[in-house]
């Protein structure tokens, strides 16, 4: 049974992925990490900030891609993933994520003069570039 | 008529314009490659999202958003335009103010008109009910920014002070052709067909995480910037195709006019130079005589 299904990573800025051959697909939404595997009930839900890992089974390579907030629809034989920012592994840029959690985390601390637009914005950023420098690390290898 | 030294000139004037053009037309090149870009990454995602949400939309019942409602005796209305800040790219601008006028003159609504770009302002800015002029460095569009005007513009409609949001651009077809547009952007619409295509489509419903309402409360503003979004990708990537376009004609042009004014120059000095061969000749005949 192996590549099932497909997936799309779809953001505002760029395909990130179209018709990636999936065997399995761990997917982080707000609920917690959920599985999917072909016949796959349908499902649309929403994303949070984390790692969404496709298996390709033994023909296809298994790739990692970094997600932001967005959703994602499952349909029977397609996963379709909408995030505001994507990116495989390969392609994070850790220099600069480093750069960016430096520059939110000092932005953070001093939270008196923030709206609260403002906080939850460098939160996000904040996990997002922990995000991304963890999966660089993991997947140096 | 004109003599060798003015053709000289003007041949030199020409070539200077020549210089111009062409280098106008590789930067646009260059410029268009990277919005043709950006539209393509941008398209797939504000389908997807629109079908998402269409989708929904027509399955979920009792759901409300303050930017799905429809308010027909409302008629305040904001047309925002789309424009080019600069000038020199064929009928681009000029096109888009006449679909405006045309759309202005038809429509009941009553319509106030703001501004991206400040060419079609220039143009039609004078006949129309002017409303807020947004500035933004639109040859490299800026997420954020537009964010912000778009946020502006959804408080209007959502306190009820507008009742719909139009939006008019130039929708990019290709390098050489583009359509004149205006969309309208809120409320968003789910026709009743579309409703019913998609429960054909879909006759069991979808499950939803954490549940139907909190995606669309996320979806629908999303959908809506994506919207823009797209919209001033389009603008962009016509402008530059418009230009490259243009500016192509004009270095053809160009050349053309080279070419006719050396032939023009060319056969003057070949007059003088006859002219003065026979002086010679008959001059020196005259000696013998």
């Amino acid at each position: 049974m192996a590549n099932a299904f497909t997936v799309d990573i779809l953001t505002p800025d760029k395909v990130v992925g179209k018709n990636i051959p999936a065997e399995s697909l761990l997917i982080p939404t707000v609920r917690g990490q959920i599985n999917v595997l072909a016949d796959h009930t349908h499902i649309v839900s929403k994303l949070e900030t984390g790692t969404l890992s496709v298996f390709g089974g033994a023909d296809d390579p298994d790739r990692h891609f970094s997600v932001t907030i967005g959703v994602c629809k499952l349909l029977k034989d397609k996963v379709i993933v909408l995030a505001n920012t994507s990116e495989e592994v390969h392609e994070i840029d850790v220099e600069r994520a480093k750069r960016a959690l430096g520059n939110a985390e000092d932005k953070l601390k001093s939270a008196e003069t923030l709206s609260e637009d403002e906080l939850v914005k460098y939160q996000r950023k904040v996990g997002r570039a922990r995000l991304r420098i963890q999966m660089a690390q993991e997947h140096k290898k | 008529m004109a003599n060798i030294k003015d053709l000289k000139k003007q041949i030199k004037s020409t070539k200077g314009t020549l210089k111009i053009t062409s280098a106008m037309k590789l930067v646009s090149a260059a410029k268009l490659s990277k919005a043709q870009q950006a539209i393509t990454g941008a398209r797939p995602y504000a389908d997807e999202l629109e079908e998402t949400i269409k989708t929904v939309g027509a399955l979920v019942q009792n759901y409300e958003h303050s930017y799905l409602k429809t308010n027909d005796e409302n008629k305040q209305t904001i047309l925002l335009v789309i424009s080019a800040n600069k000038g020199l790219c064929g009928g681009y601008n000029s096109v888009l103010a006449k679909e405006v006028r045309r759309f202005l003159v038809e429509t009941e609504l009553d319509v106030k008109v703001s501004f991206i770009g400040k060419k079609v302002k220039e143009i039609i800015g004078t006949e129309v009910n002017m409303g807020e002029f947004y500035t933004f460095e639109k040859t490299d569009p800026n997420f954020a920014e537009l964010q912000e005007v778009g946020n502006k513009l959804a408080t209007l409609f959502t306190t009820g002070e507008i009742g719909r949001i139009l939006i008019a651009y130039n929708s990019f077809n290709s390098a050489i052709s583009f359509d004149s547009t205006v969309k309208q952007v809120l409320p968003l619409s789910l026709d009743e067909n579309a409703k019913a295509k998609v429960t054909e489509q879909f006759p069991f419903d979808f499950k939803y995480d954490p549940n139907a309402e909190e995606i669309l409360d996320t979806l629908i503003p999303e959908t809506y910037v994506s919207t823009l979004w797209t919209c001033l990708l389009n603008a962009v990537a016509a402008e530059h195709g418009s230009r490259m376009s243009s500016m192509d004609n004009a270095v053809s042009n160009c050349k053309e006019a080279i070419k006719t004014q050396t032939l023009k120059m060319n056969k003057l000095r070949q007059a003088a130079i006859t002219t003065e061969l026979i002086e010679v000749v008959s001059g020196a005949e005259s000696l013998k005589g």
